[in-house]
């Protein structure tokens, strides 16, 4: 009846397929909203936790110099730790433009 | 002989390196070049000589293309700026790329036409990059004019990765920072290709597709991988590919090419158009793709490599792909020679010439042939084609980044057919989202799965014991 060629059928089967994934995970996330962080990455794979980050880490990362990451460090160790990232600003050395690159960098929990 | 473009190809490369190493008087060569010229017409028919004679003249264009190109003309903007002068100037013409946020700083290769300075007012011709601090709405080919000053990049990277030399290599010699937006003065009209400027509308309407129904992480990884723009991964993402070297799938490269060329291939043939017509089809689509994802050195090969094999197809041809990959080195180093000296060319080409010539010998050194289980084939396969890869790119990679990663074998077995599919899915993706919006959201939901899983499995590759060392 349906007159597919070998490579039709892949390609159909496999948007169908996706299609049905979507269909079940879609479901399965209105009923737990656990599933929910299978499905979308979470913010540690993208961004470093600012409470956690160790000295020497915190060197390695771009726009980080040796002295800043020692000033974030005391702060850090003065507040035992960050509340907000907008905290990052009262750091000697953190103007408006560092701060929008390391917003990108960080977060805090 | 029978690859003879592969022959062609290395004598003009070494012409290339040659070139940049020794000085020598453009004339002179030339002289010496149109001599050995002469002498092949004149001694054509006698196979050695003849060939003998080819070769020379391949070396003496590479080294000739690239003093050439390394000549800047008259009117070029970089011959009236002078060292460490900051004084203002006013230079009109037109953006030459899609400008794009890096930094902080929104930026774009401006072509130059005129200049202003100290009242005098000069035609002139080049390229500079616009660093603007500020955010204004500007597209490709708009017609702009600048104020400010002109400055030299400095060469604050490694010999290696000098970013003077990086822009060198791309005909770029000067810089200008705005950071006010009276700086800019528009003028009307469009002095950009039509091609381009439909181009980027159609990358821009992709862009916004994958977005719609996408984090802004997996939307980002999609993008970059579908589409070639990396602006939207995060700094962490791309240092942790590095280290577990996986971040080849991060740029558009072979493969997503030939995803593309069966994909409209399918198409074509599905509405029934006649063969002949489907492959020029296809080749149209491919330098449309090309165009979409930027031009870089990985596409523009892949599209070389492709649109030979296919036009070999065309005429009854049998392809190799040595010849094909000579072809579009050839392609790429008569345009701009200085590019044998980037980093991202060599990798292209030396983790493919890598594949094609380690691979078949590693087949047959573990008798992978005789090997029945399906399964267990497919992995070894992987598995030789990632160590191929990592071995052709070993050296280039430890003597420009410092990092040898042995993890990234392993990284790439799991990591590859993972993105394989999910460069699929995201083709999969464009296209329903371009004709059923509501297949596109459930299409998105598997892969922001698998975009998540393949970030944790490379956070989890990273941290094995030695999985990268840093010299």
């Amino acid at each position: 009846m349906l007159d597919f060629t070998s490579e039709e059928k892949k390609v159909v089967l496999f948007v169908l397929g996706l299609a049905f994934c979507g269909l079940i995970m879609s479901n399965l996330v209105k009923i737990n909203s656990h599933i929910e962080k299978i499905i979308n990455p979470q913010v540690q794979l993208a961004k470093i936790n600012l409470n956690k980050i160790n000295p020497d880490e915190l060197v390695k990362i771009k726009c980080v110099s040796v002295k800043l990451a020692q000033r974030i460090i005391e702060y850090r160790n003065l507040h035992k730790q960050f509340s907000s990232l907008e905290e990052l600003k009262e750091v000697k050395g953190v103007g408006e433009k560092r701060y929008e690159k390391l917003k990108e960098i960080f977060f805090i929990e | 002989m029978k690859r003879a473009p592969v022959v062609l190809a290395v004598f003009y490369c070494l012409g290339v390196i040659l070139g940049s190493c020794i000085w020598f008087n453009f004339w002179v060569v030339m002289g010496l070049g149109i001599v050995i010229f002469a002498g092949a017409i004149l001694l054509r028919k006698n196979r050695y000589i003849f060939s003998f004679l080819i070769l020379f003249l391949a070396l003496f264009a590479g080294a000739l293309n690239l003093k050439n190109s390394r000549i800047l003309p008259k009117d070029h903007i970089n011959n009236f700026v002078y060292y460490k002068d900051d004084s203002l100037c006013s230079l009109s013409g037109f953006i030459d790329s899609q400008p794009e946020l890096k930094d902080n700083y929104l930026q774009f290769i401006f072509r130059a036409q005129a200049m202003q300075k100290d009242k005098i007012k000069l035609s002139c011709c080049g390229k500079v990059v616009v660093k603007m601090d500020f955010s204004q709405k500007l597209t490709y080919g708009d017609n702009l004019i600048l104020i400010g000053s002109l400055t030299r990049p400095y060469n604050f990277g490694a010999a290696s990765q000098s970013y003077k030399d990086f822009l060198a290599r791309q005909g770029v010699y000067l810089l200008m920072r705005l950071n006010d937006p009276r700086q800019i003065i528009r003028r009307p009209g469009n002095s950009g290709s039509k091609l381009i400027n439909n181009s980027f509308w159609l990358r821009a309407k992709m862009e916004s597709i994958i977005s719609r129904d996408l984090t802004d992480l997996p939307a980002g990884i999609l993008c970059a991988m579908v589409l070639g723009q990396k602006h939207g991964i995060p700094w962490l993402v791309n240092n942790s590919m590095i280290k577990s070297g996986t971040v080849h799938i991060l740029v558009v490269s072979g493969f997503n090419v030939g995803i593309v060329a069966w994909i409209i291939n399918l198409l074509f043939k599905i509405m029934r158009i006649p063969r002949k017509a489907r492959i020029t089809l296809v080749i149209l689509f491919l330098l449309f793709y090309c165009l979409i994802t930027g031009s870089t050195n990985p596409v523009v090969r892949a599209t070389v490599m492709g649109a030979i094999f296919l036009a070999a197809y065309l005429f009854k041809r049998i392809p190799d792909i040595y010849n094909s990959l000579a072809i579009a080195a050839l392609f790429i180093l008569v345009i701009n020679p200085s590019q044998i000296f980037d980093i991202g060319f060599q990798l292209s080409f030396l983790s493919v010439l890598a594949i094609v010539y380690f691979y078949p010998k590693l087949e047959v050194l573990i008798h992978l042939k005789g090997c029945r289980n399906k399964i267990l084939r497919f992995i070894s396969q992987s598995c030789l084609v990632s160590f191929s890869a990592w071995l052709g790119t070993l050296g280039i990679i430890a003597f420009n980044f410092r990092i040898i990663a042995p993890v990234t074998v392993l990284a790439n077995i799991l990591i590859v057919p993972l993105a394989t599919i999910i460069t699929l899915c995201g083709f999969a993706l464009l296209l329903s989202g371009l004709i059923c919006p509501a297949l596109a959201y459930l299409i998105s939901v598997p892969t922001s799965m698998l975009i998540n899983l393949l970030l944790n499995i490379n956070a989890v590759v990273i941290k094995i014991p030695f999985a990268y060392i840093y010299f």
